[in-house]
């Protein structure tokens, strides 16, 4: 048991005082932004980036991994309460939640989901450990082909269904792609698409890019839909917690629902939409009351919400073992590493096992600490809920340029952001998604590099691409990924 | 076209959309024929991903208006605090636009407290707010907090006052 004896190791650097502070932060700014409307765990970390340039890698990438999972709390707190699922993955929570908070259950509601959550999490951590060193062991044997092969998997993926149609989402894609070439080729110091500016050399910034598609952008759509009506909070009194017989009802989904989440979210056509959605149809069919679904089931809490986590832990899967990002914030994290000089990939694990192990056992400490911080104090969260929206919005945007002008101290950028703001702000009306715009460029110059890297091998032949065994199965994929949205429509459909 | 959209045209067709996109993956085909394609000891030049993207975008923007011809609707996206049914407020949109502007001509000539104070107090008016002495003095107060943590803390630098006085 290498995993084991390397997990150990790993409990030993999570444990040092300072990364201990590290996980804490993290958890505790993960929840709060997951409570907060406008801004998330992907915008949080990138703000974060400048900020940790000064602390080791390891206690950075704790206090991340404390960012991702707080969040996931936090979303579900306002799910059930307000009824506003924060990101996708939260819908299916909100649809039985909702209705159990507003029958007086909330509390029971919050605690499902909040051990649902410890519950799936610890255990899909569980599976990380063993499965991301043998899937790193596979990839050593994957060549530049098959690298963009997967690359070409993760874009297709994200971009089919993340969005409310193909094009759209293969728009937002190639927005993203279009960003990543700006600045000078790496290869052969070529200028590209910089329209003539020098301080377009370095390229896009991605903290710009960020900021003004998440911070700004949803700060336009806001205000300018703005429902004057105050947020309707559900109480909390009064409810009782789990009973005897909610956690009866609670164990099972909850095993079910990471059995569900983890493999598909480690899945680089993975992302936490379908293993909800899989979840709650599963709860529901195996329900003994199939009637209380869509009256306030708890099942149907506990099944999406232990789903969800276990996505959120098996995204780290690809993310560490091949550096394939498949959301949003594991886009962010990828940028993260490479702001580090480190490489995700196999020989992440060898190179920077102290780092790796770490992060993997502070996800266990990070579980516990998000059990205690939701449990006995969610009514302390929920009071932020109560924070006046001007104020929200207009403090989002003071951040937005520290985060923007502070790193760059660049005129230019200030532009850019209420430039790319906008452009957000259209995603938004007509409903682009979001997500693929980050993966294309932040993963676009590195498939540009295995492409590269493969032709040249191969001479320019592109039949190289799909010569290799594990290429050509990965294409295949990649072209099944566009029968999902029917597959979703359907899953849906069961749903409703 | 035989069939008529359903439930009549809710908006307007936004032709423009599909325009952009194309114009996008115009210039980025323009750009990515200026490089050079091919690289002896490479082959591949750097030229070759930027014109598969720009062609993608021409690919894109085309399908999108063809999507657009044949009605394709475009339903505004759910958010916290949002009300997609609601008139949308051009006044509350500008003006929220125009905090975010602001630091472009104040960070370098009035530093960035005083630009935190505008910009603050911009959006909170954008959200309804009638308090503007209020939200300044807060904007300010935010902006003087986050100028010393960021800058004296954590060395990121932040201008206090117009650039030209900074220390």
């Amino acid at each position: 048991m290498e995993a084991l004896g390397a997990l150990a190791q790993g409990f030993g650097v999570a444990l040092q005082p300072i990364n201990l502070v590290f996980a804490f932060v993290g958890s505790v700014l993960g929840t709060a932004i997951g409570v907060l409307p406008g801004i998330g765990p992907a915008l949080t970390i990138a703000l974060l980036l400048p900020v940790t340039t000064r602390i080791a890698p390891t206690g950075a990438f704790i206090m991340f991994a404390g960012v991702l999972y707080g969040a996931m709390y936090g979303g579900s707190t306002t799910s059930i309460l307000l009824n506003t699922p924060g990101e996708a993955g939260s819908i299916m929570t909100a649809l039985e939640g909702n209705r159990m908070a507003r029958a007086g259950r909330g509390a029971a509601a919050l605690a499902t989901a909040a051990i649902g959550s410890f519950v799936a999490g610890t255990l899909a951590t569980l599976a990380l450990t063993f499965a991301a060193p043998l899937i790193a062991e596979l990839a050593f044997v994957f060549g530049p082909a098959d690298y963009f092969a997967l690359m070409v998997l993760a874009f297709t993926s994200v971009s089919v269904v993340l969005g409310a149609s193909r094009v759209r989402g293969f728009v937002s894609l190639f927005i993203g792609l279009a960003m990543g070439v700006m600045g000078i080729d790496a290869q052969t110091g070529q200028a590209r698409l910089t329209f003539g500016s020098p301080e377009l050399l370095d390229g896009m910034e991605l903290t710009t890019v960020l900021v003004g598609l998440f911070a700004v952008g949803e700060t336009f759509y806001v205000a300018s839909r703005f429902s004057s009506q105050p947020p309707q909070i559900n109480p909390l009194a009064g409810g009782a917690w789990l009973t005897r017989e909610d956690w009866k009802r609670s164990w099972l989904p909850w095993l079910r629902g990471t059995l569900v989440g983890f493999p598909i979210g480690a899945l680089p056509a993975g992302g936490s939409e379908i293993p909800t959605f899989l979840s709650y149809t599963i709860e529901r069919r195996l329900a003994k009351r199939p009637d209380e679904f869509g009256r306030g089931a708890i099942e149907g809490v506990a099944g999406p919400e232990a789903a969800n986590n276990a996505a959120a832990a098996g995204i780290l899967v690809p993310l560490l073992t091949l550096g394939l990002p498949t959301s949003a914030t594991a886009a962010i994290l990828l940028a993260a590493f490479q702001n580090y000089g480190l490489q995700p990939g196999p020989f992440l694990f060898i190179n920077s096992a102290d780092l790796v192990w770490g992060l993997i056992a502070s996800l266990y400490i990070g579980n516990a600490m998000l059990l205690v911080l939701n449990l006995p104090l969610v009514g302390l969260w929920v009071r932020l809920l109560l924070l006046p929206r001007k104020y929200l919005y207009g403090g989002i945007l003071v951040f937005a340029m520290i985060g923007v002008y502070g790193a760059s101290n660049s005129w230019l950028e200030l532009v850019l952001m209420v430039v790319v703001g906008l452009v957000g702000y259209v995603m938004r009306v007509y409903d682009f998604p979001i997500a693929p715009v980050l993966i294309g460029l932040i993963l676009g110059p590195l498939a540009e590099t295995q492409l590269r890297r493969a032709l040249a091998i191969s001479q320019g032949d592109p039949t190289v691409l799909v010569s290799s065994p594990v290429s050509a199965t990965i294409l295949i994929l990649s072209a099944l990924v566009f029968f999902l949205p029917a597959l979703l429509k359907r899953l849906r459909a069961a749903a409703s | 076209m035989t069939r008529t959209p359903p439930a009549g045209p809710a908006t307007p067709r936004p032709w423009w959309l599909g325009l952009a996109v194309l114009a996008a993956g115009g210039a980025w085909l323009y750009g990515a024929l200026a490089l050079p394609q091919t690289v002896r000891y490479a082959v591949v030049g750097p030229g070759i991903f930027p014109l598969l993207v720009g062609a993608g975008l021409v690919v894109l923007g085309l399908l999108l208006l063809v999507q657009i011809a044949r009605g394709e609707r475009f339903a505004p996206q759910d958010a916290e605090d949002v009300d997609v049914d609601a008139p949308v407020s051009w006044r509350a949109l500008g003006t929220a636009i125009a905090a975010s502007a602001v630091p472009i001509f104040t960070m370098r000539r009035l530093g960035f407290p005083v630009t935190a104070a505008l910009s603050f107090a911009l959006v909170a008016r954008a959200f309804g707010s009638a308090t503007l002495l209020r939200d300044l003095a807060i904007g300010l107060a935010i902006g003087l907090i986050c100028w010393y943590g960021f800058s004296e803390l954590l060395g990121i630098g932040l201008p206090l006052a117009p650039v030209l006085l900074d220390r």
